[in-house]
């Protein structure tokens, strides 16, 4: 029998042994592959600002590749455990290492085309929905054509040819590792295994937690103290990484093995079918997988706070325009009524809302909650701030009614509610000609009324209508005041927005209006309508939110899939102790139990922690990306968690078989 | 009083073509308290007979009732509960969870009975005392040897008191000092808690501990012996002659 038929007989004999492998590379192939041909395609590379775009595909390419290269090493490295005894076993019936190493070599070759050859075609497939995905994300009408990308193809040609010279070159040094004694020492695992626990391991696990529980208390202070200078900042982000990722770290190694050790000492050696089936083995194998599920864990919150934090930037897109520009179009001291016109004359319905306003300078410094940080660049004792009357406010928000001297800031959220927190029941003071006018603000309202382009993102004040009547007689905050009126416009049907854009852009000379400023001359800025402002922002952050959800989703089936795999390893290895336990009595569904706790603690507290972890990362500077937290952390989150489940349940799967097949 | 009994086992294994009858149509009853060896040649059906009497397996033809109870009219559930409560196993191979102490190993089949605690703590005291296996508790199994991780699983056999033991070949692994004291605890325990023991061995020496021994040949009961007043010496030079008679693996141990 020559070599390469002895290759192909003992693969078709253990195609079960290498289907998991065989899948993993395909999967990799896949990825990669419609990744490449995505960043060919010409429908992508047509998309506005291609240096930019092509850049940043560019750099997410070579994430990928790591990934890859990471998966399919460990992939390998587990593939390769699972044969040691077939390896010894070659090397018992008199096979030297080289010989084996060429069989092995030969094999890896036959698996590595068919998986080239399957992962490129289903790669083909998949690349045309993802380019649709980003076009849509995109909100780009284009016919997505795809073709064979050659270029793609010898791109991933060349990566996977040099991936299976290293694993090539991993397989030879395992195999010179390998013994024949590995034949034999499949009971020594047991004694590396169990181990007894000591108080100083104890001792750890106590640590291990309260260093997690320091660093998300850091973090949630993060921006806050009267010194946050640059360097302070780079310190406590360090430090708070060093306490959570050691931290985690000795969690696993430690903590879970303190915490069960204690469950255990309790029951008095009288175990249920549970413990035995989850407590301990989990208990003792800690040592052995503490360090792939820290980085497991570590990785998969990396991937979600980034994932968290692009969704956040694009699913703020629609409510950052809206806080900018709060109508549909927006006008401004009484410029732009041939825009009012024209919508009648094409009898078009909208709703209109009317402000009149006036520019003060204002002492806010009371208002504060703390101090401020050092290095920004506000002084709160001379803020210019839009003012703006109860009555008109009072028709849009109808369930706030003023006394006189008090008044509330509408407008307030974002950024600067997130980094200057105010208080209410403290002065204001506004600066007129006569000395200073006091107001008390009892209300902080987020509902946004004016265009940024005249509060800079800043609260407004409303204030009754008495003294805005006699602010607006007053000749110094006449003199600051620029914008003495808005004019929101909604449309009452939004479909036509795109027909009334362009009427917009025509009657208002592309959104300008004019004005008088501060020292008296004439100025031009150009509006944005909320759609327009939407489609910019979406523009930036849609690629961002593919790339980080194209790498997210790599990430996520790769970390999903090596602790799938690590599962199947250790079912293999309690194959012995279900036989045991059901020839004594337990029956399958008895087992079974013990089983899912087992799967929910080996799933469960990577993904715990690891949202804990995302979580405390995203809380400490989402305000940075957008507007909304709740809503896109906890969509992100749960797509991340229903198809990091399938994994588990895949693993159960495979667990069930085991316990069937062991007696 | 019998306690097991089994009329005309058969055991098939493989399918139609290729199918090889492994038991063909035994006939056997064990009464209660007694201490009964099964030996025979490699390949006679020894262990195949024993892992059908005691439910592991499935008997392709056959009646086999324990204390009255007829194994096939059982579902799985039914079986597994029925093997936890009434019946005890002894292994070559110990059997033992690595993962759990001796004391946790011991006390695994009462995990989903209703012996009290105090009630469990009392018969683990009583059986780690008779088998000399006490001080054990809290060690693993790998910190004890092959003689005491027999005892041990010995003492996890016994803890539900069971009906009957099987013991598949249970001095197989140790060495013949150890071998003895486990034989010795074991007709001990079967004589003064009147334990009924079924053994599979293919020692003679272990048989001669036996109060009766059945001989399998070609999956068909050939003889068997009784002890009856006879020491162990004679019984065993009895043992000793009818496996020459029947010949095969003697000395293969």
């Amino acid at each position: 029998m020559t070599l390469s038929q002895l290759v192909l007989r003992s693969m078709k004999k253990n195609i079960k042994h290498y289907y998991l492998y065989f899948f993993a590379l395909i999967f990799s192939v896949t990825l990669y592959f419609s990744f490449i041909t995505l960043q060919y395609n010409p429908s992508v590379e047509n998309i506005s600002g291609s240096v930019k775009v092509a850049a940043s595909l560019k750099t997410a390419q070579y994430l990928l590749l790591f990934i890859v290269v990471f998966f399919v090493l460990y992939a390998n490295h587990l593939f390769m455990r699972r044969r040691s005894k077939e390896i010894g076993l070659y090397q018992l019936i008199g096979m030297s290492k080289g010989l084996v190493t060429r069989l092995i070599a030969l094999e890896n070759v036959i698996l590595w085309s068919g998986a080239i050859a399957i992962g490129v075609g289903v790669g083909f497939l998949t690349s045309r929905l993802f380019t649709m995905i980003l076009l849509r994300i995109l909100e780009k009408e284009a016919l997505v054509s795809i073709s064979f990308s050659i270029q793609a193809f010898q791109m991933t040609l060349f990566v996977f040819a040099i991936l299976l010279i290293i694993v090539l070159i991993q397989t030879s040094f395992m195999i010179r590792r390998t013994s024949l004694l590995s034949l034999f020492n499949a009971s020594k695992d047991a004694d590396t295994r169990v181990k007894r626990f000591s108080a100083f391991q104890m001792f750890l696990g106590f640590i291990g937690l309260v260093s997690i529980v320091y660093g998300y208390y850091l973090s949630t202070k993060l921006f806050e103290g009267d010194s946050a200078s640059v360097n302070i900042l780079f310190i406590r982000m360090m430090l708070i990484l060093g306490a959570t990722i050691g931290g985690t770290f000795f969690v696993f190694r430690f903590s879970v093995a303190f915490l069960m050790n204690i469950i255990r000492k309790q029951k008095r050696g009288r175990l249920s079918i549970v413990d035995v089936l989850s407590l301990t083995p989990i208990m003792h194998r800690m040592k052995g997988n503490a360090k792939s599920l820290t980085l497991i864990t570590v990785l998969s919150a990396i991937a979600l706070a980034i994932l968290s934090l692009s969704y956040i930037s694009y699913y703020s897109a629609s409510a950052t325009a809206q806080r900018s520009v709060p109508y549909d179009f927006i006008l401004f001291n009484d410029q732009g009524q041939s825009f009012t016109e024209r919508l009648h004359e094409e009898k078009i319905e909208y709703k209109q809302v009317d402000f009149s306003l006036l520019s003060a300078k204002h002492d806010m410094s009371e208002l504060l909650e703390n101090e401020l940080p050092e290095g920004m660049m506000i002084d709160p004792k001379s803020t210019e701030t839009i003012i703006m009357k109860h009555s008109e406010v009072h028709k849009v928000m109808p369930n706030f009614k003023l006394k006189e001297g008090e008044g509330y800031l509408v407008g307030y959220s974002g950024m600067l509610a997130e980094f200057m927190p105010f208080q209410v029941n403290k002065p204001v003071h506004i600066m007129t000609s006569s000395g200073e006018v006091t107001v008390q603000i009892k209300k902080l309202d987020e509902e946004p009324l004016i265009s940024y382009r005249a509060t800079y993102s800043s609260p407004a004040l409303v204030v009754t209508d008495e003294l805005f009547e006699l602010l607006a007689n007053d000749p110094v905050v006449q003199k600051q005041t620029v914008w003495t009126n808005q004019t929101g416009i909604d449309l009452v049907d939004r479909t036509k927005i795109k027909e009334v854009q362009s009427l917009y852009e025509e009657t208002t000379n592309d959104g300008s209006f004019e004005f008088v400023n501060v020292e008296g001359h004439k100025e031009v800025v150009s509006l944005d309508s909320q759609e327009s402002f939407r489609q910019s922002n979406l523009e930036v952050f849609g690629l961002v939110i593919f790339i980080t959800g194209f790498l997210g989703l790599a990430f996520l089936m790769t970390t999903g899939s090596i602790l799938y795999f690590k599962q199947m390893t250790e079912a293999e290895e309690e194959r012995a102790s279900y036989t045991i336990l059901r020839k004594i009595g337990f029956s399958k569904k008895d087992l079974m139990k013990g089983i899912y706790m087992k799967q929910l603690f080996n799933f469960g507290v990577p993904l715990v922690i690891g949202l804990a972890h995302s979580y405390f990362a995203v809380k400490s500077g989402w305000m940075f990306f957008g507007t909304e937290l709740v809503a896109p952390l906890l969509i992100t989150m749960s797509i991340y968690v229903v198809l990091y489940s399938a994994f588990a349940f895949l693993s159960i799967g495979y667990y069930k078989r085991v316990v069937n097949e062991s007696l | 009083m019998k306690i097991l009994s089994g009329r005309k086992i058969k055991k098939v294994y493989g399918k139609k073509l290729n199918a090889q009858e492994v038991l063909k149509g035994i006939d056997m009853e064990v009464n209660v308290g007694e201490f009964v060896g099964i030996m025979g040649p490699s390949g006679s059906g020894k262990t195949t007979l024993l892992n059908v009497l005691c439910s592991i397996d499935f008997a392709t033809e056959g009646v086999i009732e324990i204390n009255g109870k007829n194994l096939r009219m059982m579902k799985e559930r039914e079986l597994s509960s029925f093997r936890r409560e009434q019946l005890g196993f002894i292994f070559q191979d110990y059997n033992l969870l690595d993962t759990l102490t001796v004391k946790e190993n011991i006390l695994l089949p009462l995990s989903m009975s209703k012996v009290s605690k105090t009630e469990a703590e009392q018969r683990f005291n009583e059986i780690t005392n008779l088998l000399g296996i006490k001080e054990l508790a809290p060690k693993y199994p790998n910190e004890i040897s092959g003689g005491q991780k027999q005892r041990t699983s010995a003492a996890r056999a016994l803890i539900t008191n069971p009906s009957i033991v099987f013991a598949d070949e249970p001095t197989g692994a140790l060495d013949s000092k150890a071998a003895t004291a486990l034989l010795s605890n074991l007709e001990k325990i079967n004589f003064e808690k009147k334990v009924t023991i079924m053994m599979v061995t293919h020692d003679p020496v272990a048989a001669s501990f036996c109060s009766r021994v059945l001989f399998l040949k070609d999956g068909q009961l050939y003889t068997e012996l009784y002890k009856g007043e006879k020491n162990r010496k004679a019984f065993f030079q009895e043992i000793m002659n009818t496996q020459g008679v029947l010949g095969g693996d003697g000395y293969d141990a």
